[in-house]
């Protein structure tokens, strides 16, 4: 990655929303069973380019164990995975992170003891020989990307400490970091549960503009009604299937807060 | 916008850039820079007032203290503070550094090369170090325990090798200027550690290791989903903690001109204190190499102080265990203010 890291997905392939082709990431069949308990069961399911999906579904019904599926930290029992259309195996976090896929955690995984700066380039420190790192260019990056790509509000230096940032905050400078690196695929696991009224109407217009930029996200998330304002479509699983699918245009709250409950 | 919003937006953007601030500094080294100022200079100030009764500006004590801080505590702590940050312990660096400076001490003796001989002994702390981090990750259990565990096994490995006696060791004068000579009036112990604080600060502090480091420690699973390894990362600090230990010892046998196998338990305890005074944070992710430099110092100071006032031998340790609950205290009060 060149210095100047601060091409988004956009400058390269510009997409519409909701774009009817193939999509970026397809399940085809999933299973997965644990012991005597089946958690996934023939799922398939997919999110296009440019989407913002919600999956949806009471506890243990197997959203997290999907989730896992997708960002490569669990192997299925059987069934296929592609993505752009072409058959992958993600055998780890890293095979997932290589084609553009990212979670972010309720927890962010960010160190609260370390700066933002720090926390933006973990893993993927700036360094020139020997490993000792562009500080100085990393600050600069970090603040760029705290400006323009996440506005956030409240954080003015790339120093901070993250412990000292409130949980939207957190999330944002997470989203940052994935964005910053090009990540196609972003997994959101409860992304509203720790925010305040505030920081949930700043997330939803960083993924409204990731969204514009090409990028798609998946919001795993109990808040239905936080779903229904910034999501495209809706999958609801129960019992390790998904019962219902519909886009926005085609459901309500209640028709999916049902589905949700009777778990049908 | 109401004018009320506005006004309580100020006020939230205000206290959200002060605390932004506070919160900025934590990292740094600057309170127990402050704190050791001030006990320094106040001792210094006594001393220029009575010199007969506090002769700590003395050259004597001065010069005593160069030399010793660094082989006493200073060096080991270097690497128990850089193991501590990626959140574990070495319990064993005291049987590390008496087993590898009386092997040394013992082939150099005996008729080998002595720059051999100490390259020897390094090799064997750092693989000291290592088969800590070995078990301890293959294992699963806390450091604490696995080098609880290795520090009785290196113990007794010193009586099976050597033996209870000590061992006396008089290198070549080549190699005993180097370890334990002078540059003008700065002992080379303090030259050692000098040199190497600024290379562990740069490990630490600006390269991409220390980042892992700091990060193993400090939010362990953030580390591993942003892909740092984890594990290699603290095997490397495993390793340095027991290199350090090793060099003290050596470089202690070298000054001291002789080592007795009795002499390691102190000094994992120590280290740490000196960490924890330093500012480092016992559970990782949290300190500077500044820290365990003016921790180490720290210790000594007091010892040295209470000697110098007259205290009885068993009065100074008291001294010591009040500095360190005292310090941990005021970084704790220090970090919930700042949060």
């Amino acid at each position: 990655m060149g210095i100047d890291g601060m091409d988004t997905v956009a400058a390269e392939r510009p997409v519409q929303q909701g774009e009817a082709a193939t999509p970026l990431l397809e399940l085809r069949d999933i299973n997965k069973q644990y012991g005597l308990n089946r958690v996934l069961n023939n799922v398939s399911f997919h999110v296009r380019r440019a989407e913002i999906l919600a999956l949806l579904g009471d506890n243990g019904a197997g959203k997290s164990t999907l989730v896992k599926t997708m960002s490569g930290v669990v192997q299925p029992d059987s069934g296929t995975l592609l993505w752009e259309g072409k058959p992958v195996v993600l055998n780890s976090h890293a095979d997932a992170a290589e084609l553009g896929i990212e979670t972010i955690y309720q927890d962010s995984a960010l160190v609260d003891s370390m700066t933002i700066a720090r926390n933006i380039f973990m893993g993927r420190e700036m360094v020139g020989p020997l490993g000792f790192m562009h500080l100085k260019q990393m600050r600069e990056i970090a603040a760029h990307v705290l400006k323009t790509i996440v506005a956030i509000e409240g954080i003015d230096s790339p120093d901070k400490l993250v412990g000292s940032l409130s949980g939207g905050q957190k999330q944002a400078v997470a989203i940052a970091r994935a964005v910053h690196f090009k990540r196609t695929l972003l997994i959101l696991d409860e992304p509203t549960s720790a925010l305040a009224v505030r920081a949930t109407e700043a997330l939803f217009e960083y993924l409204r503009s990731l969204r514009a930029q090409g990028l798609s996200s998946v919001l795993v998330t109990h808040n239905l009604y936080d779903a229904y304002r910034i999501c495209d479509r809706f999958v609801v699983m129960a019992r390790g299937q998904v019962v219902f699918q519909a886009t926005q245009k085609e459901t309500s709250v209640d028709e999916l807060t049902e589905h949700v409950s009777r778990g049908d | 916008m109401s004018l009320q919003q506005t006004i309580t937006d100020e006020a939230a953007a205000q206290r959200a850039k002060a605390a932004g601030r506070r919160y900025r500094r934590q990292q740094s080294a600057f309170d127990i820079l402050i704190l050791f100022l001030v006990v320094i200079g106040a001792s210094v100030i006594y001393g220029l007032i009575s010199p007969d009764t506090f002769a700590f500006n003395s050259f004597a004590n001065i010069q005593n203290a160069l030399y010793t801080i660094p082989i006493e505590v200073g060096i080991p702590a270097l690497g128990v503070g850089v193991l501590m940050i990626a959140g574990e312990f070495d319990l064993s660096v005291g049987n590390n550094y008496i087993f590898s400076s009386i092997v040394t001490a013992q082939l150099a003796t005996n008729g080998m090369n002595v720059w051999v001989a100490a390259l020897i002994g390094l090799l064997i702390g750092t693989g000291i170090g290592l088969l800590n981090g070995l078990l301890t990750l293959w294992l699963k259990i806390p450091s604490f325990i696995t080098t609880l565990g290795t520090s009785f096994f290196w113990l007794a490995a010193t009586f099976f090798v050597h033996g209870a006696s000590s061992q006396s060791f008089t290198p070549d004068p080549a190699f005993a200027t180097l370890t334990a000579g002078s540059v003008g009036v700065i002992p080379a112990t303090f030259l050692w550690w000098v040199v190497l604080a600024v290379a562990f600060w740069g490990l630490l502090e600006r390269n991409r290791i220390g980042n892992h480091i700091f990060a193993a420690g400090g939010n362990k699973q953030a580390a591993v989903a942003t892909g740092v390894r984890v594990n290699r990362t603290k095997l490397l600090a495993f390793a340095l903690a027991g290199t350090t230990a090793a060099l003290g010892g050596i470089l202690a046998a070298s000054y001291i001109g002789n080592i007795a196998p009795s002499n390691g338990e102190a000094l994992p305890l120590e280290a740490i204190a000196a960490c924890v005074i330093g500012g480092l944070a016992l559970t990782g992710g949290r300190g500077t190499i500044l820290g365990t430099v003016l921790g180490s110092a720290l210790i000594f100071w007091i010892r040295d102080v209470l000697l110098l006032l007259g205290a009885p031998g068993f009065y100074i340790d008291a001294p010591i265990g009040i500095l360190i609950i005292g310090a941990a205290a005021f970084y704790e009060v220090l970090r919930s203010r700042r949060s």
